[in-house]
């Protein structure tokens, strides 16, 4: 089976009545926009994540991502898929004891075969994208928790993966900090000609976020999927 | 079957089954060595230098002092017997067999496990709980190779160095010890060195990498085990130091047997 995520499977990311809610749940995210999921913690988005990319296993239904149930590939192949998705955990994820550069360098060095230097030079790039460049030697637990998520952010698009999937993404930022971090994950054209598919979950979205976002649903605790419109 | 019979057998199978996940998880870590990237090596080696420092630098200290006072007793001791019997010639086959094959591997390997094995449990314990494993692997990232790879190859030099410094410290007290119960230094010296041979060192070589190896591994295993709770780091750290002090007695036990 081929691990990699291809464009032959036009839909980058399927959700196959995975239960939400309580109830079985599908819904496909797009190639090139951006979905948001909203609920509560006890609906089970928070979950939808770690199913996506292998690391647990929902209780009943699956996750497509690229036409592929993450979760049954071998071991090497899973790691290497998860490399072509980006991924911002609720929380950030950051190692601790490392700075914020290393943060964002971890992926590329343990999963590309660049040299060191253009590994350096490519999060240099990256650290000046999100504007951390100044604070990129401190360690997370030194900076705020804006500089947190932009790190993590440059850390989740290391690889220019083409789908994001983003766990509370916004929680705790400005409104104008959160519309620069979703324009600057999503990216601009492409050379494939579109922008990154774009998962986020959270709880709830800043007014400003949510209309820049094509689909935004809810989930309800009975289990139904209702599109939340706009403020 | 009674009871106590089936429980004893229960307990030996879930015995062999967690040694199994062990071996199975020390080949899995020297697969993830030999995967490493050329920058994830860098990284890798980085970590492990950091281990080392605590492992075996900050240790020396405490190696010293151990092996120095351990040596003293027994070469102090054995000198004052042995003399009865008119047969101290014996005290530099003692020093070999009992300090430098036996002892100060043991000892050796109860301090790093004690200091380090310990501390490695507790600490990927720690990065279980709060996340960062999983963070690891939702990015692509073989834990492996990023937590389990560099504290087993600082566990394995490290081992191996205070060994040296072990067996050197040892020796050398042994000759205070000597000198101190009316043996001259130069006869004790002639008398260590005819008794140690070449077998003697590889062996010692041997029981350094062996050694090592289990506690890189053994701590890490139950570090890495723990997924949820705070409350489990303790009891990590404490199964893993026990579980590494018995791996290291069964280890240098099959070396004598094997021998």
């Amino acid at each position: 089976m081929d691990a990699r995520p291809t464009a032959a499977h036009s839909t980058p990311l399927a959700l196959v009545e995975v239960p939400l809610g309580g109830s079985p749940v599908s819904l496909d995210v797009p190639i090139h926009s951006t979905v948001a999921l909203l609920g509560d913690e006890g609906t089970g988005i928070g979950a939808l994540g770690g199913w996506a990319l292998g690391l647990e296993a929902p209780p009943s239904g699956q996750v497509l991502v690229y036409g592929t149930n993450v979760s049954t590939l071998p071991h090497h192949e899973r790691l290497a898929f998860r490399r072509r998705v980006g991924y911002l955990p609720a929380g950030e994820g950051l190692l601790h004891n490392l700075s914020l550069r290393d943060n964002v360098a971890l992926p590329l060095r343990f999963g590309s075969s660049a040299a060191p230097r253009a590994i350096d030079g490519r999060v240099a790039v990256m650290l000046a994208a999100v504007r951390i460049a100044d604070v990129a030697d401190r360690r997370p637990a030194q900076v705020n928790e804006e500089e947190r998520r932009r790190a993590a952010l440059a850390r989740a698009i290391a690889f220019d993966p083409p789908l994001l999937l983003l766990e509370q993404p916004f929680d705790g930022l400005t409104h104008r900090t959160a519309t620069e971090l979703l324009e600057f994950v999503r990216g601009g054209e492409t050379a494939q000609g579109g922008r990154r598919t774009v998962l986020i979950t959270a709880q709830d979205l800043p007014a400003v976020v949510h209309r820049r976002i094509e689909q935004v649903y809810r989930v309800t605790r009975s289990g139904q999927l209702e599109p939340e419109p706009a403020h | 079957m009674s009871d106590p019979l089936s429980r004893l057998g229960n307990a030996a199978a879930r015995r062999l089954s967690d040694i199994g996940a062990l071996a199975r998880f020390g080949f899995g870590a020297g697969r993830a060595a030999a995967t490493l990237t050329a920058a994830g090596r860098v990284v890798a080696w980085r970590v492990a230098l950091q281990q080392i420092r605590f492992t075996a630098v900050h240790a020396v200290g405490l190696v010293v002092l151990l092996s120095g006072i351990l040596s003293f007793l027994v070469i102090s001791q054995a000198i004052r017997e042995l003399g009865r019997f008119g047969v101290t010639e014996l005290i530099g086959t003692l020093m070999v067999i009992a300090i430098v094959r036996e002892l100060g591997p043991l000892l050796t390997a109860l301090i790093v496990a004690g200091r380090s094995g310990t501390a490695i449990a507790a600490e990927l314990a720690t990065n279980s709980v709060l996340g960062e494993v999983r963070a690891l692997e939702a990015i692509g990232i073989d834990p492996r190779q990023y937590v389990v790879v560099p504290r087993l190859a600082a566990a394995v030099i490290s081992v191996f160095v205070l060994l040296v410094f072990c067996d050197t410290v040892a020796i050398a007290t042994g000759y205070v010890a000597a000198a101190l119960n009316g043996m001259s230094g130069a006869r004790y010296f002639e008398i260590v060195l005819q008794s140690l041979g070449a077998g003697d060192v590889w062996l010692t070589a041997g029981k350094a990498v062996a050694f090592g190896t289990i506690l890189g591994v053994v701590p890490s295993y139950y570090g890495l085990a723990v997924r949820r709770a705070p409350t489990e780091i303790p009891i990590a750290a404490s199964r893993a130091t026990v579980a590494s002090i018995v791996g290291v007695f069964v280890c240098s036990a099959l070396f004598v047997v094997l021998r």
